[in-house]
């Protein structure tokens, strides 16, 4: 028997392929995984401490920054949780409004992570071109919000300001090209033998392992069940869209990258039918300057992110700014089945899986 | 498989090898911004109220600024506005808050600073601003003093003309009324002090007319004793 | 124009024989001023390479690449090298010194000496050699003790991976690699490039033998680290592989030996499948340059399209389908010239 000494290896804070901040001090045993252990906190802004500083309105800018490759959604996420709280009706006109947005967020942050996980997998060209149409959608949150990246449009109550005239035609013609992207991505990726050799069978993640871990999002419906919040416990207007929800079969790599992938379309469909419904009237309901929610109510509210269940907890004191606000980011959580997927590969699997679990530091980090 | 994914592969790239490029030219060709974009945030001194809505809704310490009340109006005068743009988050939320639109993202995106100082911009009020205050409340004055003069000549004349129905505003008793009028009637310079009194202060008008009374009745008790003796 | 670089040698030769020298001494001084000229060519070839690698991924990614400096950004090669060569040289406190400074310059060395017999033109090499390709495989192998040399020298975890993983790379590449020109040398009878150049008179050596074109293609893409198979350099894993600790001119001399071995192997394989500088028209010294250029895009086309391939899969790559691909051509080719013999073809 040929005798190896275990050693380890950081990848990361800074490395070329941790997305953010992320530490996983990798134990090998030549080339073979023994362990991963993921050190946290080095994106850490303790933005739960700040809301309890800054009055319910002044945080929203604040929630943008959390996921801020899918901007759009933490800061729904906070705003319904706040309506929630003090029971403000949002107008019809707002609720597609966000929804388009929402969904154009979540195209955004999947396209991010089908263009890291090119580069991470030496595919540079992936890259390029994953950027490339995420680029058309921060032309129209530019359009829309004024921002580009961190462009806090939804509010409290509804949104900032109404849609420009241009904006629909913009929209349609994106969620048009959509099964085009996919097609070249499949083109250039999905269907390249390397790439299904990298992915396939890597990084498997059990169904049972995934629902202990509560790991949610595109993760856990790749291991195989069909859990989607927009459609499990529907929020704002999801009910009255008619979309399906990709499931995966083996929970490897290669099918939480196809899950993504299939997404894009389904987000795609239901950008198509809020624009087919977009109502007239108010962009937003008529909330109070100064937001004092009645003390001692505490709210959970959740929405499907891009990376899994988002949640926001929000207890009220009866004051002007939340006693105590928690976030469930998904990214911290389903981070945590990094180990899991990790042991008993190669190095090189590390990063196929970092890039395929597609953690958000910002948001797991807090 | 086998290959055929290999080879679409570098059919895609070729296709794209002869597309057009997407590359912006920055610095030769600005791009094309939408009119929403937020890019540096500029405030207007001369309309802001100095309301201070900006600053409370500014998640970030952003803004801030000096006031001082000001002697003969009761308005706050805005000494300085400070932007410390490096806090700033672009959240836009100021801008919506302030009701005299002096807040808005202009469209310089290009915001690098060679220096840490020259991020935190200080506006300070503009001189021409209190040149243009002082004149105002100068020819206010001014304007002032002239209605009032016009005032006390047109209380005179009246005066004049029907005294009794002034001078009962400051004085109860019909005789002294009586005795007032005649003194009005008869001297201009009393009638002129009267009036001003009248125009300006009330009271002392009541006091002086008083005082004008009692002296006219001393007077005419002693002119009776010296007709006597 | 044919003639020009040969007529040239041999006026330079005659000319210092008429100066009173020897012939040997004469031949000697001919050798000197051909290496001076080929490494000068070589040097200013790969600021043309650099910027051609960078331009071409750049339009295959819809990008424009380089175009501040100069005309399409041609100079930008030349302010990365003037930068390279002013920045700071340094060496980790932790390195073995020696090792770690002397495998750049083992890696060009080597680089360098693949072209002692590549023939550039018809008679146009530096040396003749009977047995030149074997010489070309041979030196070829030897960059792996460069990148072996670095790894170690670096006294890094990620320097040391990617030296390793180079290591088992090319040596497990370099049979395929044998094995598929071997099925050449079979049909054309000699290891002699200008020789095997000869054969490729009538019919190039890629209809004959294809699959060897195949199996070469892709061992030579394994052998000079580029994509799919950058193991050792491997930036997304191994933030720079064996070259992580390298700064300055140090590491362009790294990125200098990996392009002068691209373009050796580019050229060896215009030479061995694609007729050599023979061609129509053109003088033979601008043929192979052609060729050589084209194999290179091909390369480059090759690398900005696939991802890179797991460590584990490459090895079974070699091991389990080119060296018995390749095998079974050298059955092939056998089996095809005894028949051929049999018939009376050949």
């Amino acid at each position: 028997m040929m005798q190896s000494d275990i050693y380890t290896v950081n990848v990361g804070p800074i490395h070329p392929s941790t997305h953010g901040g992320l530490h996983a001090e990798a134990v090998m045993d030549g080339e073979i995984i023994q362990d991963v252990i993921v050190h946290l906190g080095y994106v850490h802004r303790s933005v739960e401490k700040i809301a309890e500083s800054k009055t319910y309105q002044q945080f929203v800018p604040y929630t943008a920054r959390l996921d801020y490759l899918a901007t759009n959604l933490p800061v729904l996420g906070y705003c319904q949780t706040v309506e929630k709280l003090l029971g403000i009706q949002v107008p019809e006109r707002a609720e597609y409004i966000r929804v388009i947005m929402a969904e154009l967020s979540r195209i955004a942050s999947h396209q991010i992570a089908i263009a890291a996980t090119g580069i991470d997998l030496g595919a540079t060209t992936g890259l390029m071109y994953g950027m490339r149409d995420r680029e058309r959608i921060m032309n129209i949150f530019e359009m829309t919000g004024g921002q580009r990246l961190l462009s806090s449009y939804i509010r409290i109550g509804g949104v900032a300001a109404d849609i420009p005239k241009e904006f629909i035609p913009v929209v349609r013609s994106f969620a048009h090209d959509i099964p085009l992207m996919i097609d070249e991505y499949n083109g250039l990726m999905t269907g390249n033998e390397i790439w299904a050799a990298r992915m396939q069978g890597v990084g498997i993640l059990s169904l049972e392992d995934a629902v202990k871990y509560g790991v949610t999002g595109p993760n856990l419906r790749a291991s195989g069940i069909a859990y989607d919040i927009r459609k499990a416990e529907p929020y704002g207007i999801y009910d009255r869209f008619d979309f399906d929800i990709p499931v995966g079969s083996r929970g490897d790599s290669l099918d939480r990258w196809k899950v993504r992938i299939e997404e894009l379309r389904q987000s795609g469909r239901i950008i198509e039918q809020a624009l087919d419904n977009l109502p007239e009237g108010e962009i937003t309901a008529r909330v109070p300057k100064v937001l004092k929610p009645e003390p001692g109510i505490e709210v959970y509210h959740r929405i499907e992110s891009a990376k899994g269940e988002l949640g926001y907890y929000i207890v009220s004191d009866g004051g002007k700014k939340p006693y105590r606000l928690h976030v469930r980011a998904p990214s911290f959580i389903n981070l945590m089945v990094l180990p899991l997927v990790c042991r008993g590969g190669v190095f090189q699997d590390i990063i196929t899986n970092i890039a395929t679990l597609d953690p958000i530091l910002g948001e797991s980090d807090r | 498989m086998n290959g055929q994914g290999l080879i679409k592969g570098l059919g895609i790239t070729l296709k794209h090898f002869f597309q057009k490029e997407i590359t912006e030219q920055y610095p030769d060709v600005m791009p094309e911004l939408a009119p929403r974009f937020r890019g540096c945030l500029q405030f207007e001194f001369e309309k802001c109220i100095a309301c201070g809505i900006c600053v409370n809704s500014c998640p970030n310490d952003v803004l801030s600024f000096e006031t001082e009340k000001s002697e003969n109006s009761k308005k706050k005068k805005l000494l300085s506005y400070t932007i410390d743009f490096q806090y700033c988050m672009f959240c836009n939320l100021c801008v919506e808050g302030c009701p005299k639109d002096c807040l808005h993202f202009d469209h310089d995106f290009e915001l690098s600073t060679f220096s840490r100082d020259d991020i935190k911009r200080v506006y300070l009020r503009p001189a021409e601003m209190d040149e243009e205050e002082e004149v105002e409340t100068a020819s206010m004055q001014d304007e002032q003093e002239n209605k009032e003069q016009n005032k006390i000549e047109a209380m005179s004349k009246a005066l004049q003309k029907n005294p009794a129905k002034i001078l009962a505003q400051v004085l109860e008793q019909e005789e002294d009324i009586k005795i007032l009028s005649e003194l009005v009637q008869e001297s201009e310079k009393t009638a002129l002090k009267m009036a001003e009194l009248l125009v300006k202060d009330k009271e002392k008008a009541a006091k002086v007319a008083a005082g004008f009374v009692t002296k006219e009745k001393k007077n005419r008790l002693q002119a009776e004793k010296g007709g006597e003796e | 124009m044919e003639h020009l670089f040969t007529n040239l040698a041999a006026a330079f030769t005659g000319w210092m024989i008429t100066l009173g020298l020897s012939p040997v001494w004469a031949d000697i001084i001919l050798l000197l001023v051909k290496w001076i000229i080929i490494i000068t060519i070589i040097t200013l070839n790969i600021i043309v390479l650099i910027w051609l690698e960078r331009k071409v991924s750049a339009f295959f990614q819809e990008r424009l690449g380089p175009n501040r400096l100069g005309p399409f950004g041609i100079f930008q090669t030349i302010a990365d090298a003037i930068k390279l060569l002013t920045k700071e040289d340094i060496v980790p406190s932790a390195a073995d010194k020696l090792i770690f400074k002397t495998a750049p310059m083992f890696f060009i060395v080597v680089a360098v000496m693949l072209y002692t017999v590549i023939p550039l033109g018809q008679g146009m090499e530096v040396i003749n050699l009977n047995i030149g390709l074997l010489f070309f495989i041979s030196i070829g192998s030897l960059s792996t003790i460069a990148l072996l040399m670095a790894g170690w020298g670096s006294d890094n975890k990620w320097s040391l991976m990617g030296a390793v993983r180079s290591v088992a790379q090319m040596i497990s590449y370099e049979i395929p690699l044998a094995f598929s020109l071997l099925g050449v040398v079979m049909i054309s009878g000699s290891l002699n490039l200008q020789d095997i150049v000869a054969a490729q008179d009538n019919l190039w050596f890629i209809i004959l033998q294809p699959i060897a074109f195949i199996t070469y293609f892709i061992a030579a893409t394994a052998e000079l680290n580029r994509g799919p198979f950058d193991m050792p350099e491997a930036e997304q894993e191994l933030t720079g592989g064996a070259y992580t600790e390298y700064t300055g001119m140090r590491w362009a001399l790294f990125f200098l030996a990996e392009y002068t071995n691209l373009v050796a192997v580019s050229a060896l394989m215009a030479t061995v499948f694609l007729g050599g500088w023979q061609g129509p028209w053109l003088p033979s010294w601008l043929w192979i340059i052609i060729k050589t250029y084209g194999v290179i895009l091909v390369f480059f086309w090759v690398k900005w399209t696939f991802p890179r391939i797991r460590m584990d899969q490459l090895m079974s790559f070699s091991w389990k389908v080119l060296v018995p691909v390749s095998l079974g051509n050298i059955l092939l080719t056998g089996a095809g010239i005894y028949f051929c013999k049999w018939m009376g073809w050949c």
